[in-house]
């Protein structure tokens, strides 16, 4: 992806965020972020009797980059269990969000994977504990 | 020289001249300053028009967003933004706005420097832009990106440069007309100058100064990382330095004091109470460094363009460049 594509791909994104919202009977949601650069995104997330992913949403305030990456992390991680969610790369992350153009505010691209998955990997420990 | 200062009892700003002796509230010395200033700063003030707008010693390089308007179809006017968000301009701007990005337009992709001058030239041209052509700078961040600009247009010798005051806040705030469409101008020729670098500070020339009584020195970074509570700038975890702190003798002055909340600049007579309270007089030989050198670059603009500053250079290797050198003298 160059940059020019970058761009058209986080603008997309921005300007027509996917699962921007509230969620009922989330198991996780929390807030992460930069109150210092007004970066402060929430992560929802539910998850069915399957153990799989069955909703997800964000909602908060920032730059278009934090904003754009949190929808494109509500897409990406449809149908992931919390191990997979858990193992998410943010390499991986910020290469697809087209690395050039995200360097420049890397903390921004990845607030919302990190939020989740600090909630989810929270959300894991009781879940396993409640097991054992 | 006017000496000013606070105390814990008496946090009122207060002033006296070393040959009277006697100190005076800062309201009284307001007036009288004028005279003392234009000496030092080497300009006429009152006849650059002290009583008309802010007030500031080069009044000619900020405009307002009506100035702006009137302006947008004119040709002799090219209206660049450079934001701090990368994707803004893509969201909308205000017609016919070129954007510059930092990151690709003004930067030497091999060592860190900025392009040279040919290639400054290049990028002129190929903006449309002649060596006549009024530019006027806006961006996002109270113009922090905007005022970095400014810098290193100066240094390349470009003569009608000027910031639009409030920048895209003030301008979106004001409902103002804005679009996605990207101008195109035809290439035009453009002759660039050998880069003048008197404003411009290298390691060096701080290391060689850390004594001088003359000398100046302003951190316009946040407290936190002045103190070395930080290593760097929140959200920017690359721009960081193996060190934490200061360049001794520096005063902490953030960029951001100089702005009004709604992203214009102070009135001139607060940008000087907030200089002269900490003994930076014009007077002096003035460096400013933040960490990459564009936050510092919005304080040389308030000293140099706005209060005439006439010895102000900004130090754009900075704290990443400071921070990470061996042995080289740190404070906390």
């Amino acid at each position: 992806m160059d940059r020019q594509e970058a761009i058209d791909f986080l603008l997309d994104h921005y300007e027509n965020p996917r699962n921007r919202g509230e969620l009922d009977h989330p198991d996780v949601s929390l807030s992460g972020g930069n109150p210092g650069c007004a970066d402060v995104i929430t992560m929802n997330a539910r998850f069915g009797k399957d153990g799989k992913l069955e909703a997800i949403s964000w909602d908060g305030e920032g730059c278009t980059i934090s904003r754009a990456a949190a929808s494109y992390v509500t897409e990406i991680v449809q149908g992931m269990t919390p191990e997979e969610i858990e193992a998410m790369s943010f390499e991986d992350l910020i290469n697809e969000l087209g690395r050039e153009l995200v360097m420049t505010r890397p903390t921004c691209a990845t607030l919302a994977l990190g939020t989740l998955k600090k909630g989810v990997h929270e959300y894991h420990m009781h879940i396993r504990a409640a097991q054992e | 020289m006017l000496l000013c200062g606070t105390s814990t009892a008496s946090p009122a700003l207060m002033c006296f001249w070393p040959n009277e002796d006697v100190w005076h509230s800062w309201e009284k010395f307001k007036d009288d300053i004028q005279e003392d200033w234009e000496t030092m700063t080497g300009t006429d003030t009152v006849s650059l028009g002290m009583s008309a707008g802010a007030g500031y010693v080069h009044p000619e390089v900020v405009v307002g967003t009506d100035w702006v308007e009137a302006m947008l179809d004119e040709p002799t006017v090219r209206l660049i933004e450079a934001d701090e968000d990368v994707l803004l301009y893509e969201l909308g701007h205000i017609p016919g706005a070129i954007k510059l990005d930092w990151h690709k337009d003004v930067q030497n992709r091999l060592e860190r420097d900025f392009i040279d001058q040919q290639s400054f030239a290049r990028l002129m041209s190929r903006w449309g832009i002649t060596n006549d052509t009024t530019i006027v700078f806006y961006g996002d961040k109270s113009n922090w990106y905007a005022c970095y600009a400014f810098w290193l247009f100066s240094m390349y010798g470009h003569q009608k440069l000027k910031i639009l005051n409030g920048g895209r806040a003030k301008w979106e705030a004001e409902q103002r007309w804005m679009t996605a469409e990207v101008p195109y101008f035809d290439a035009t020729p453009y002759y660039a100058q050998p880069a003048n670098e008197a404003g411009r500070a290298y390691r060096d020339d701080v290391a060689l100064g850390l004594k001088s009584p003359g000398r100046g020195l302003i951190d316009v970074r946040s407290p936190q990382e002045y103190s070395g509570e930080l290593a760097h700038m929140a959200n920017y975890p690359q721009e960081g330095a193996l060190r934490s702190g200061h360049i001794p003798g520096a005063k902490n002055i953030p960029w951001v004091t100089a702005t009004n909340e709604d992203d214009t600049f102070k009135p001139v007579d607060e940008l000087r109470r907030i200089y002269v309270a900490r003994d930076l007089t014009p007077d002096k030989d003035v460096i400013v460094y933040c960490r990459i050198g564009e936050r510092s670059a919005h304080t040389w603009f308030v000293l140099t363009q706005l209060l005439g500053y006439p010895r102000v250079r900004n130090y754009d290797g900075s704290w990443t460049e400071w921070g990470n050198v061996v042995r080289a003298p740190i404070e906390k």
